[in-house]
């Protein structure tokens, strides 16, 4: 089954496997949750990705009466791209890490923003997805609020001097997306055309949307040595 | 102490001689009139606030999700979904009460996974020794 991979690792199991096992059994065994509870947040968090968020934008590029809505009331917004921030989750509660405040930040063409958290990870889960790892990275929540503009440039986001940038950091109640400003070349794109070109990245406020790239700057992977099983059915490949 | 036990004891102090405080003195735990006001808020600051620190850039990449980082995750969402912990505790545990050395010497959702060991424990829903006894079966699955 594994024959192809290469030999040490792949059989052995890791501490932290060996106690996140430990853990969720004992919890289960002790009534702390249910395998169920488990297993639909699991499938919950599988439904999750950049989608939702970029449609948000994308629409409101298209109606100024929504982007006024977007900027005005996040959540309120995100219900006419499917994300309802209470009565999605499985506790229908809301997130149970407590937060239900989406801002949308609006860039101008002089004035762009950019997200972080500096005290942990915050990240508008629900209509964003799972953070990536670099955004969890003590280097990134560091430098960017005092470095914005070299760390930009990292990402290979190259702003004139004269574009001023805003950092968002996040907390515990508040979490950010980035609306970039709609780039040239996309007139009379339809909102899913438009949706396509806003990336995780460009939502973060790391990129900014260009015409025909659909996809996050590539980067080196550090592979998973036991990754994440998507077994419920929708595997994108 | 037999060769092969002293041996796994030398291994494990030079393991833990790596994770000493960040400023080496010939003496730790210092007199009290050898911290200053400066060392005294830099001491006294949690490790997570570590907005604006000077670091060097490095190479940015992405990550794969290991199964077991997922399966903590949906472990403390339902911890929290229960009521085992609030938001507040939670996230005092998993920044703060780690420590530095913890803090930055583990990944990510090492130091999740740890913390939820934790609260199990001192909320006494699991006792220590049936901690122990289930990671002490969890290994034999894979002996």
């Amino acid at each position: 089954m594994s024959e192809h991979k290469a030999a040490p690792m792949v059989d052995e199991v890791s501490d932290f496997e060996v106690l996140e096992m430990a853990v969720r059994e004992l919890a289960i065994e002790k009534g702390l949750f249910s395998a169920d509870d488990h297993r639909r947040w699991t499938e919950y968090i599988h439904t999750l990705g950049p989608l939702p968020a970029a449609r948000l934008v994308a629409k409101a590029w298209l109606d100024p009466e929504y982007r006024k809505l977007a900027v005005k009331d996040g959540v309120k917004a995100s219900l006419e791209v499917g994300v309802d921030w209470i009565n999605d989750m499985p506790t229908h509660f809301g997130t149970p890490s407590d937060y239900c405040n989406l801002r949308v930040l609006e860039d101008t063409p002089k004035v762009k923003h950019v997200v972080v958290c500096t005290l942990c990870s915050c990240y508008p889960r629900p209509i964003l997805g799972q953070s990536p790892e670099w955004y969890r990275t003590p280097n990134y929540r560091r430098r960017l609020v005092r470095w914005p503009r070299q760390v930009l440039a990292e990402f290979g986001l190259q702003l004139p001097a004269d574009v001023e940038i805003r950092v968002a950091d996040s907390n515990q109640k508040t979490r950010y997306i980035v609306m970039p400003v709609r780039p040239e070349g996309t007139e009379g794109w339809s909102e899913e055309q438009l949706a396509e070109i806003v990336t995780r990245d460009c939502l973060i406020g790391v990129a900014v949307p260009r015409p025909g790239v659909t996809a996050n700057a590539l980067r080196p992977i550090h592979p998973a040595v036991h990754p994440v099983q998507h077994d419920h059915g929708h595997d994108h490949g | 102490m037999s060769s092969s036990t002293r041996e796994k004891v030398m291994k494990h102090l030079d393991a833990v001689g790596y994770l000493q405080p960040a400023v080496h003195k010939p003496q730790h735990a210092p007199y009290p009139d050898e911290i200053d006001h400066t060392m005294y808020r830099a001491y006294t600051r949690s490790a997570h606030d570590v907005g604006g620190e000077p670091d060097v850039p490095m190479a940015w990449e992405e990550k794969e999700e290991e199964q077991w980082e997922l399966n903590t995750f949906a472990t403390c969402e339902c911890l929290a979904w229960r009521g085992v912990w609030n938001a507040e505790e939670r996230r005092r545990r998993q920044n703060v009460d780690v420590g530095q050395t913890q803090y930055l010497g583990l990944p990510y959702y090492g130091r999740w996974l740890l913390t939820a060991a934790r609260i199990m424990v001192d909320k006494q829903y699991v006792t220590l020794t049936e901690l122990v006894n289930k990671i002490d079966e969890v290994k034999k699955r894979y002996e």
